[in-house]
This record gives structure tokens, C-alpha cells and sequence, in this order.
């Protein structure tokens, strides 16, 4: 194991070296990337977690990015546990706990509980928990595990999804329920596992279930009466899409009346997918809300000729009403399952000699796309994994070269084709440390052999119509931690594992560490400017939730994360999946094949301190 | 009043166990009475004297080309969506064994099919002919035997295969 990790930092180091040298020729701005002591020009939108964790990223702008430094890179070596809680359920464990005013609120896989600690006494005991009880039957329409991705904090309310598509909230202090709206349905195969946003005084949140024919859709409820304010369906005509007169998308292929109808054959879009089950982002200055949406409905792409608007397409929206900003489809047409759904870091930057608004994502179909969050405009794209669906972006037309041959069609096997539909990184959050203008990537590398098949509708079961085996991808390698350097857009350094793929958030930190776990259960502590290995401790369980950090009541930095493998790729580790089958968790299978061996199933926040 | 009806409720039913130390076979006879046959058998263990219980047989069993036909059903039917392209799992377990929670034998197979389960399996008795869920169930039976119909191999990866 030693050797593997000295191996690791050895290729670090060479990575660097290199990188360096890239650095002395390059051309464009941010000069002032990843040099210590010397701050990038970034301009940071929202305001940083103050010591408090309250929103899902712990900032409106996602960038993952906590100011506290007691914890740094020289005093990380000697970080403890101090405090650990099994939440009893062994699920996947993603998302992330809330810390406000000396609690901390862990929220659990189904059945979705919302335990209350109080941070003031040793051991953290418990103050309460409240227990919504969702319908058990929405454990068999989840198509991922039965994961829940944490909750948003305002007006002494902390408020969450429950994966029968109950958007409840509950008195922070008391742990009552103020109120509980229905936003879903599980019959249709509708579930909600991703984390609200509130913004002002609504709640805006989305729902999963692209793999059953659900027709994808955001949400925005009164947070003081959970009343629905506004709904903005993916698919179906303008109004439905709360697209008007203010909308207005960079290029011309986003133009146009009715397109989530018009670009589907007769009533393909009711089916549509494009489903919100990710990261929301808010930029305070334009006032406007980002998030992606999922697949277009039915895996298989010759059922759906056509662009299928608005399946994987970012959009930007007023958080008041939902109206549409712009929106930009970042993969036509989709044949690979590449939902888009993850985070969209909102920050001024240098780009090119020059301040910029961006909007950059991380994207599951491989590259790193940086936008001009006022106008949708295409700045950049470029792969941090290896991607052989599409050639490039042409930032022209904001189109992908894609490779015919990557695409499957019924009755044909697409082979080789890469990343996989798990993405070069899945939904699991980047942080952006505005101290080195570097994006820390969660990165995967596996492909699949792809095979549309005819699909049957069949209502609150899976509308999928393909068969898809993954292994793992070129260069020996399953998992990384990619450093990426955004104003130059390209990788510094990465930190490989070779067995699994990298499924847990990311955190930066004002003390210039990095934390993140591998899915064997490592929780890593790494030099925000290297890349270098500081501390490690293996943990129960692997890790697919996202760290936290907080000061608490006794003014000292903590850092918090779940232990609880699981999730699409990690649910492999259930004793209910059988590697047996590589078509088995929607061909995930094969490019799991040590992760019985290498952890378990498991259950537990744990908390670090110095 | 109502701790009446309880002491009422249980004398009727140590009645009817008196009263049915003789028909054994009645749950199963009840099944092919009314209802869909072969759903009304226990899933848990069963309390009290011994009873035999004949399970319904697949009339289907050892049929090579109803094993197909039930492959077939499997895609058709969307099962293969929630529980795997070959059963081994997914948002339903792996039907491949040896694990079975609501039983492996083939009336407990036809039940879970059937009436559905709790934690989101669909009951399926309304939407699928009895003898198409008859010929699923003599699919799942193969699943991971020789007669396995489809059988899937799990295949080197072709970056394995590359760099060798
Ligand atoms: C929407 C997803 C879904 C679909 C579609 C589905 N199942 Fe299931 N199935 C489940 C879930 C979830 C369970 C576990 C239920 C529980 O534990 O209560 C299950 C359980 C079962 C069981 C019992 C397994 C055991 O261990 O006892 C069988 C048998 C079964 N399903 C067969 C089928 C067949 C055959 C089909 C197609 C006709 C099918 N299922 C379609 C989700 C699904």
C-alpha cells in the first residue's frame, strides 16, 4: 500500500515538473495560477461559509471553497477523529451534512432522516431526529441506490427532498415539521434525491428518474408555506419550459419556438427525461439560478430522432420566477447517458487578459466546459479524462465533433466508446480554491460497450432500451483526483487509484488543503498546490459524500464526511448486486469488479479535528 | 368495546384452528378457488402445529423453449431495467441467487411476481398473462445453471486484452 501511494507522489512530482514547463509557454491569462503566496485573480460572487455550513456546497456559487485555515499543510499530518455516528443504514451516503449555530444536521439515505448534534459536548450527542417516513415503494424506482444529497438551511428552516418526492422543512431548533409538500410521483417513477437551494424566500429544488421515462422538471416552493410558485418542465412547449420573452440562448441551435417539442418525434417528449436530480447554483449578481438537466428519455437514441431539448442543456433562470435566462444543450441528441446535471461553479476570473463572468462545469461527458454565465456563450471545453464520443467543441456553434462510430443505434453495439455513462465524473461536486485558480475534479475513467435495444414504456418501470457493459478505461487507472488548471485549461497534476473509480466531493480550504475519499474508504488530506498526500485514515466504509469543514463552538476548524459506499457505481458493493452479470446496475458491473473486496457496506459521519 | 372485539377476534381464531387440524391443503385449494392460484402461500415461517403446504408447480418447468420465451418476457417487461440485463441486480436485487428474500422456489418466485413487494417491486398480476409469469419464472430458475438461455460471460476488457 505504502509503495502504491509513494508511486502515486512519484508521478506526482513528474506530473509537475512537466506541468511547470507547460506553464512557461503558455499563452493565455491567469498568470498567477497555482503559485504559493501569490493569489490568481478571482473574484469570488457569493459570500464564503463564515464557519457555518448552511447550503448544500456551503456557498450559493458552488465553489466547495471554505476560508478556515487552522487546519493547514503543516499541522493536517497530526488531524484525529474526534467524533463518529452511525446513521444504522447501510446506503449510499452522499451529500453532505449542514452545520448552523452549534448543530450539525446529518441527513440519511431513505428512509431519510434528519438527525439534529449538538456540537457544544463531547461525542456530539444527539439533540433530535425526525423521521418523514416516505413511502417504502420509492426504493424500487430509484435508479441509483437510494441516496439522498443533502439539504439547504434559511429562516430556521432546514429543508430537503425525501425520495418519494417530498419537499419537506423542519424547525431547525425542534426538529418539527413546519410543512411537507408533494412535488412528485413514484408511480410515473419520479423520486428526489438531489439537495434544494433556497434562494430569498424559495425553495427551488428537481427530481431523478431519466432511466423510467420521467419528464424532468425544477421546481420552486414559498419557503415559509411550501406553496408551488413555479414549475419549468425540461421537454414540452415554451410555456411549459417557462420560456418568454426574456430568453435568449448565445447560439442559434438553442433558438427557436417549441423546441423541447419540436425537436422530438410526436409526443416523445412527454417521456423526455432531462431529469434535475443535481447541483443548483446561484449567482448573486446576475440573480440567476444554473443547473443542468439529465438523458433525454430512453437510452436508446434511434427512438428519439432529433435534438431532444431540453435533455443534457444548462439552463439559466430568474430564481423568483423560473424564467429562462438563456440555456445551452451541451450534447444534442444524446447516445451515451451523459446527463449534465452536475455542479456549475459561478466565479470572475482572469480569461484571457481579461475579467470574466464564468460559469464552469465539470462535465460527465468528459470535458471541462467554462461558459459565460450572462450570455450561455461556449468559452472553453476541454477533456480531463479520456473521451473518444466527440472529437472537440466547436465554440463557434457550441456543437461537439462527434464520432459516428461511438454512437449505437438498435441492434448495434457502439464499442470502446469513452468515458462510459458514468462519466469522466459523475454528479460527485468539484471545489474551486480561489487561492490557486485550480479546480480539484473528482474525476473516473471507465468506458462501455453500448447497444440500443427496442424499449417498452411501461409506467413506474425503467424506459431504458439498451444494454451496456463499462470496464475500465486506457492507462490502467480507475479513479482521480484531477487538479485542473482552469484559466489554462488543463490538468496540473492528478492523484490516481487504480482499482475504483474517485466518487466523493471536494473540499478546499483556506489552510491550502484538499479533502476528498476514494471509494475504498481512504479519506485523504492533499497539498492544495501539489498534490502531495498529507494524511490518511481509512474509514469504515467507502466514501461518495462530500466533505465539509466548520468552526465549532470551541472556536476550533473541524472537517466532516459520511462513510457509506453506494450510489449507482458504488451500490455494486451491495450484497443484492451480483458481479456476476455484467449487464447488472445498468452495466456498471465490469468496472467494478474488486470493490466487494475492497469495502462493505457501511453508514457513518465522522468528524476530524487537530 | 373495542378490547371486546380483540378477545372476540381471538376466539374465532382459536376456533378456526381447531376446526382445521384436518384441511391442510385448504390455503392452496382456496388459491385455485378464487383469486390468482398459487399466490396465497406464506412467505415466513409457520406458527403452530405443522402444516404441509403443496406449492403450485410450474407447469413450465424443465421446458426449454417456455425458458426462452421467459428471457424474452424479462427485456419485454422491463424486468431486466430495475433488476439487471441478466438478473444480477440493480434497483431490484440480483435474482441469480442463492439470496432470496421472499423465497427461491418457484410459487414464491410466481408470488413476488405477481402481488409485487413492498420496497417497490411491482405486482404484476393484472398486466401479465399467468402463464407468461409461469415461463418467467421458469427463466429466473435457469439463472446461473447450464440451461441458462442468454447466459451472460463476463468478458476480459479490451484494455486488458490491449496492452497485453
Ligand atoms: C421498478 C423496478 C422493478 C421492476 C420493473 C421489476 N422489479 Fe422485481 N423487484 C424490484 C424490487 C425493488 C424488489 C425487492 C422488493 C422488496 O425487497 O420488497 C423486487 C423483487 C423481485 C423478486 C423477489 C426477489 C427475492 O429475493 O425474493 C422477484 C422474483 C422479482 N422482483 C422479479 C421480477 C420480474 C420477473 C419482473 C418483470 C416482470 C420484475 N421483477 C420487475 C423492482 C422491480
Amino acid at each position: 500500500m505504502t509503495e502504491r501511494i509513494e508511486g502515486v507522489v512519484l508521478t506526482l512530482i513528474c506530473t509537475l515538473v512537466l506541468a511547470s514547463y507547460g506553464r512557461a509557454q503558455k499563452i493565455n491569462g491567469g498568470g498567477n495560477t497555482n503559485v504559493p503566496g501569490q493569489l490568481p485573480s478571482i473574484h469570488l460572487v457569493s459570500p464564503e461559509p463564515d464557519g457555518q455550513w448552511t447550503l448544500p456546497a456551503g456557498d450559493y456559487a458552488n465553489t466547495r471553497y471554505s476560508p478556515l485555515n487552522q487546519i493547514n499543510t503543516q499541522n493536517v499530518k497530526n488531524l484525529k477523529m474526534v467524533g463518529s455516528m452511525s446513521t444504522g443504514i447501510a446506503r449510499g451516503h452522499e451529500g453532505q451534512p449542514l452545520v448552523v449555530n452549534g448543530t450539525m444536521y446529518v441527513i440519511t439515505p431513505f428512509p431519510n432522516n434528519l438527525i439534529a448534534l449538538d456540537l457544544s459536548k463531547p461525542g456530539f450527542p444527539m439533540k433530535w431526529k425526525y423521521e418523514p417516513h416516505p413511502d417504502p415503494r420509492s426504493q424500487g424506482v430509484a435508479c441509483c441506490d437510494v441516496v439522498n444529497r443533502g439539504a439547504s438551511y434559511a429562516d430556521g428552516k432546514i429543508v430537503y427532498a425525501t425520495l418519494d418526492n417530498h419537499i419537506v422543512a423542519v424547525d431547525a431548533n425542534t426538529g418539527k415539521e413546519v410543512w411537507r409538500t408533494l412535488v412528485g410521483d413514484i408511480h410515473i417513477g419520479e423520486t428526489t434525491t438531489g439537495a434544494p437551494l433556497i434562494v430569498r424566500n424559495i425553495v427551488i429544488t428537481g427530481d431523478a428518474g431519466g432511466e423510467l421515462g420521467v419528464r424532468g422538471k425544477v421546481v420552486g416552493l414559498d419557503l415559509k408555506t411550501g406553496k408551488e410558485i413555479w414549475r419549468a418542465y425540461s421537454t414540452g412547449p415554451d410555456k411549459d419550459v417557462l420560456i418568454g420573452p426574456d430568453f435568449k440562448p448565445f447560439y442559434p441551435k438553442d433558438q427557436g419556438k417549441d423546441l423541447g417539442v419540436t425537436t422530438w418525434p410526436p409526443d416523445g417528449w412527454k417521456l423526455g427525461g432531462g431529469t434535475v436530480w443535481g447541483w443548483i447554483s446561484y449567482d448573486p449578481e446576475t440573480d440567476l439560478i444554473f443547473y443542468g438537466t439529465g438523458n433525454p428519455g430512453v437510452w436508446n437514441p434511434d427512438m428519439r430522432p432529433g435534438d431532444n431539448k431540453w435533455g443534457i442543456t444548462i439552463f439559466a433562470r430568474k430564481p423568483e420566477t423560473g424564467e429562462a435566462k438563456w440555456a445551452f444543450q451541451v450534447v444534442p441528441h444524446d447516445a451515451w447517458d451523459y446527463d449534465e446535471i452536475m455542479e456549475n461553479i459561478a466565479v470572475d476570473m482572469d480569461w484571457h487578459g481579461k475579467m470574466r463572468k464564468l460559469l464552469i462545469h465539470p462535465g460527465r461527458s468528459g470535458f471541462v466546459f467554462v461558459l459565460d454565465r450572462e450570455t450561455g456563450e461556449l468559452l472553453s471545453a476541454e477533456k480531463f479524462q479520456p473521451v473518444n464520443w466527440a472529437k472537440a467543441y466547436d465554440l463557434k456553434t457550441g456543437m461537439p465533433e462527434v464520432d459516428p462510430a461511438k454512437v449505437t443505434h438498435t441492434g448495434v453495439i457502439a464499442r470502446e466508446v469513452c468515458p462510459s455513462s458514468t462519466g469522466g465524473k459523475e454528479f460527485v461536486p468539484s471545489a474551486l480554491s480561489p487561492r490557486t485558480g485550480l479546480l480539484y475534479i473528482p474525476a473516473h475513467n471507465t468506458c462501455m460497450d453500448h447497444e440500443g435495444i427496442d424499449a417498452n414504456y411501461i409506467a413506474g418501470t425503467p424506459y431504458l432500451g439498451s444494454s451496456t457493459t463499462m470496464y475500465p478505461g486506457p492507462g490502467g487507472y480507475q479513479g482521480e483526483l484531477v487538479a485542473w488548471d482552469v484559466a489554462n485549461a488543463k490538468q496540473v497534476w492528478g492523484v490516481k487509484d487504480p482499482d475504483l473509480p474517485v466518487y466523493s466531493g471536494v473540499l478546499a480550504t483556506g489552510g491550502d488543503v484538499v479533502f476528498y475519499g476514494t471509494m475504498e474508504g481512504w479519506f485523504r488530506a492533499l497539498d492544495a498546490h501539489t498534490g502531495a498526500i498529507l494524511w490518511q485514515m481509512k474509514l469504515g466504509s467507502g466514501i461518495v459524500g462530500d466533505p465539509i469543514t466548520f468552526k465549532g463552538p470551541d472556536g476550533q476548524q473541524y472537517v466532516a464526511v459520511y462513510s457509506g459506499v453506494g450510489g449507482w457505481m458504488g451500490a455494486a458493493a451491495q450484497p443484492s448486486i451480483s458481479l456476476a452479470d455484467p449487464y447488472a446496475a445498468l452495466g456498471i458491473t465490469g468496472a467494478m469488479k474488486k470493490i466487494k473486496q475492497l469495502t462493505a457496506p457501511g453508514g457513518t459521519l465522522y468528524v476530524f479535528g487537530l | 368495546m373495542i378490547r371486546r372485539i380483540h378477545m372476540e377476534i381471538a376466539l374465532l381464531a382459536t376456533c378456526a384452528l381447531l376446526l382445521c387440524s384436518g384441511c391442510t391443503q385448504q390455503p392452496v385449494q382456496a388459491a385455485a378457488e378464487g383469486g390468482l392460484p398459487g399466490v396465497k402461500i406464506p412467505v415466513g415461517p409457520i406458527p403452530g402445529p405443522q402444516m404441509e403446504f403443496k406449492m403450485p408447480t410450474n407447469p413450465y418447468e424443465e421446458n426449454s423453449v417456455a425458458m426462452e420465451e421467459g428471457r424474452r418476457l424479462f427485456v419485454w417487461y422491463n424486468c431486466y431495467g430495475c433488476h439487471g440485463g441478466h438478473a444480477g441486480g440493480g434497483m431490484g436485487p440480483s435474482l441469480r441467487g442463492p439470496v432470496w428474500i421472499y423465497g427461491g422456489d418457484p410459487a414464491h418466485v410466481f408470488a413476488s411476481i405477481a402481488e409485487g413487494r413492498g420496497k417497490g417491486m411491482p405486482s404484476w398480476g393484472t398486466k401479465i398473462p399467468q402463464d407468461q409469469i409461469w415461463k418467467l419464472v421458469a427463466y429466473i430458475e435457469t439463472l446461473g445453471t447450464p440451461q441458462e438461455p442468454d447466459a451472460p460471460h463476463v468478458a476480459p476488457d479490451p484494455q486488458v486484452k490491449e496492452k497485453k
